[in-house]
């Protein structure tokens, strides 16, 4: 579950300082500073256009800010790609999942990083059942079980391929996970599953992101809540310590 | 695989009709004619699993065998070989290159491409044939080591080599990865500027190879030889399974398909029938397994609507609506903008 205490000695996985983002004319980004520690899980609210997904893909490497310093742990980051920032630890899930349809959950979930059987020269020849093996453990420990590990993934069930999709970034996922918008099509028993997933992955010590416009679910899963409107950052503070109106307000701007 | 059922009855119904269709003589020959198809449709398969196409090289295919062939008369035949490889590599590099930075679809890059290196061949050629070429070079394609031509020791081990990798190795997982599901891929860490440039130049090179040892089988270079050539390559790899939108195929099921057309079209020959029935055979066979790729697409995506429906009635109530199964596989052979994906 979520960190309780709050220590001041402890060092944010992730820590964002200032950081600012132009797109053209247009603010994505405005002096946002952020501190994302392991285990605990930090809801992202905001309007449309508020700057969610564009600190999001600062934070994966895909967008470089104009202004501002990105620090993974004591070390200072700069021109971060989305390959080092795998590296580093960060991965996210979106709500579409990006799995490769036609592959099999094996192969989606260690796409990228295949366990090679032994190679011959630039050829790295996949070890198939180390594959198998990894997914069929990563997956049960979701409570997903394949009776075919072969199939593509194409012919399985919603919930199946979002357990394949957040195996998959667990895989290199171990500093950062964000979730992006993670049940915002699913039914009420599948969004308890869901829940159940990002709780487990922020309990193995992965820092959470959780960018959701379903204020019930961020006060349910998140242990602080951030807000951001139009590029700014309004609202940083711990769960218990808001109200349901709060939130909204912060994310909306109406004055209450 | 319904082309080895399509093969063996081709086999038996022109066995009916001329037993002699059987020689070893006859078969080496369909073999050898398949063989510079069968080379490019390997490379031209890579290309197409991983979502790409390249219309042009039927050009590169000429352009190699002419530079191949130009550069044995002035040097050795190994030089003459790899400067024509190098010409093939260098223009599948250009196809790959302008298709990355114009993100504009492939079909249409190479496409210009196509007409543009035919172009420059018919100028630099003179529009004349090159020949005449010395004995080493054309040893290349008319030497039998063991009794069995060159070309088809090549094709038989470039097969057998492409099938593996492609099957076994992360290269070949990260292919089928980029024509599924490009973003994906690239998210998961897939190098996929390098791979994408990677597979124009291996297509590139596949056709050039074909070209060289072309020319040197004929002991000349001619451009026409170019003409049927991409229709050929394209319908090989598409019947042999590589669906045009990607992520699927295998070498296995190319080389099946190149040796079923051209079983076809020699078989016909062969009859006495009207050598452009093959042309007939060939448009058909692209057109019925573009249509049967089609038909799986709206299959695949009615297996998706089942197992969403399943769920939602499984888990039963109103309340409970299908999970989003994602987007259909993408790539960035951007075809068909009137095909819903």
């Amino acid at each position: 579950m979520t960190t309780g205490t709050r220590t001041t000695e402890r060092v944010p996985v992730v820590r964002c300082v200032g950081l600012t983002k132009f797109f053209g004319g247009v603010c994505g980004l405005a002096d946002v500073s952020l501190d994302l520690f392991a285990g605990e899980i930090v809801g992202l609210v905001g309007e449309n256009g508020a700057g969610k997904s564009t600190l999001t893909k600062i934070l994966s490497g895909v967008h470089s800010p104009d202004r501002g310093e990105l620090w993974f742990g004591s070390e200072r980051v700069g021109s971060l790609t989305p390959h080092r920032a795998r590296m580093l630890g960060v991965e996210t899930v979106y709500q579409t999942l990006e799995l490769c349809d036609n592959r099999s959950a094996p192969a989606n979930i260690v796409l990228g990083q295949e366990p090679v059987r032994f190679s011959v020269g630039p050829l790295k020849f996949v070890d198939r059942k180390a594959a198998a093996r990894i997914a069929a453990e990563r997956l049960s420990s979701f409570g997903t079980a394949l009776p075919d590990s072969d199939v593509a993934v194409r012919r399985l069930s919603g919930g199946q391929r979002q357990a394949i999709a957040i195996a998959r970034a667990m895989m290199r996922g171990n500093r950062l996970m964000t979730f992006d918008e993670p049940t915002a099509a699913l039914g009420i028993r599948q969004k308890r599953a869901t829940w159940d997933l990002i709780r487990r992955v922020a309990s193995e010590g992965v820092a959470v992101l959780l960018i959701s416009h379903n204020v019930d679910e961020v006060l349910e899963l998140a242990g602080r809540i951030v807000a951001l409107r139009l590029g700014r950052l309004t609202l940083d503070a711990r769960t218990e310590a808001v109200t349901r109106d709060e939130v909204e307000a912060h994310m909306s701007g109406l004055a209450r | 695989m319904h082309l080895i059922f399509a093969i063996g009855v081709i086999f038996v119904v022109l066995a009916f009709r001329d037993s002699n269709y059987f020689e070893i003589d006859n078969l080496r020959v369909v073999l050898l004619n398949s063989s510079s198809v069968a080379i490019a449709s390997v490379g031209m398969a890579y290309l197409m699993v991983a979502g790409g196409i390249d219309l042009s090289i039927g050009s590169i295919f000429v352009a190699a065998g002419f530079a191949a062939g130009d550069l044995s008369l002035h040097t050795s035949p190994v030089i003459a070989v790899l400067g024509g490889l190098a010409l093939a590599g260098g223009l599948g590099l250009v196809n790959g290159l302008l298709v990355w930075r114009i993100r504009v679809s492939p079909i249409i890059v190479t496409l210009g491409t196509l007409t543009l290196i035919e172009g420059v061949v018919t100028v630099v050629s003179k529009g004349a044939g090159v020949y005449g070429f010395p004995g080493g070079f054309l040893s290349i394609g008319q030497a039998t080591p063991l009794g069995v031509p060159t070309e088809i020791w090549l094709m038989i081990a470039f097969a057998v080599v492409a099938a593996i990798i492609l099957a076994t190795t992360t290269i070949g997982a990260h292919i089928y990865a980029l024509g599924g599901n490009r973003e994906a891929s690239e998210l998961a860490g897939v190098r996929v500027r390098r791979l994408t440039l990677g597979l124009f130049v291996f297509a590139g090179l596949a056709a050039g190879l074909a070209g060289i040892i072309t020319s040197a089988r004929f002991g000349v270079a001619d451009i026409s030889f170019g003409v049927d050539f991409n229709l050929n390559v394209i319908t090989a790899t598409i019947l042999g399974g590589v669906a045009f939108s990607g992520g699927e195929g295998t070498v296995g099921g190319v080389m099946l398909a190149v040796i079923f057309l051209n079983v076809v079209s020699s078989g016909l020959i062969a009859s006495g029938v009207n050598p452009y029935y093959s042309d007939v055979i060939t448009g058909a066979a692209l057109v019925v397994s573009v249509g049967l790729e089609q038909l799986t697409h709206e299959r695949n995506d009615r297996i998706r609507r089942e197992v969403a429906l399943a769920e939602m009635l499984a888990a039963g109530g109103s309340d409970e609506t299908a999970a989003p199964v994602g987007k259909s596989s993408r790539s960035f052979a951007a075809l068909s903008p009137w095909r819903d994906r």
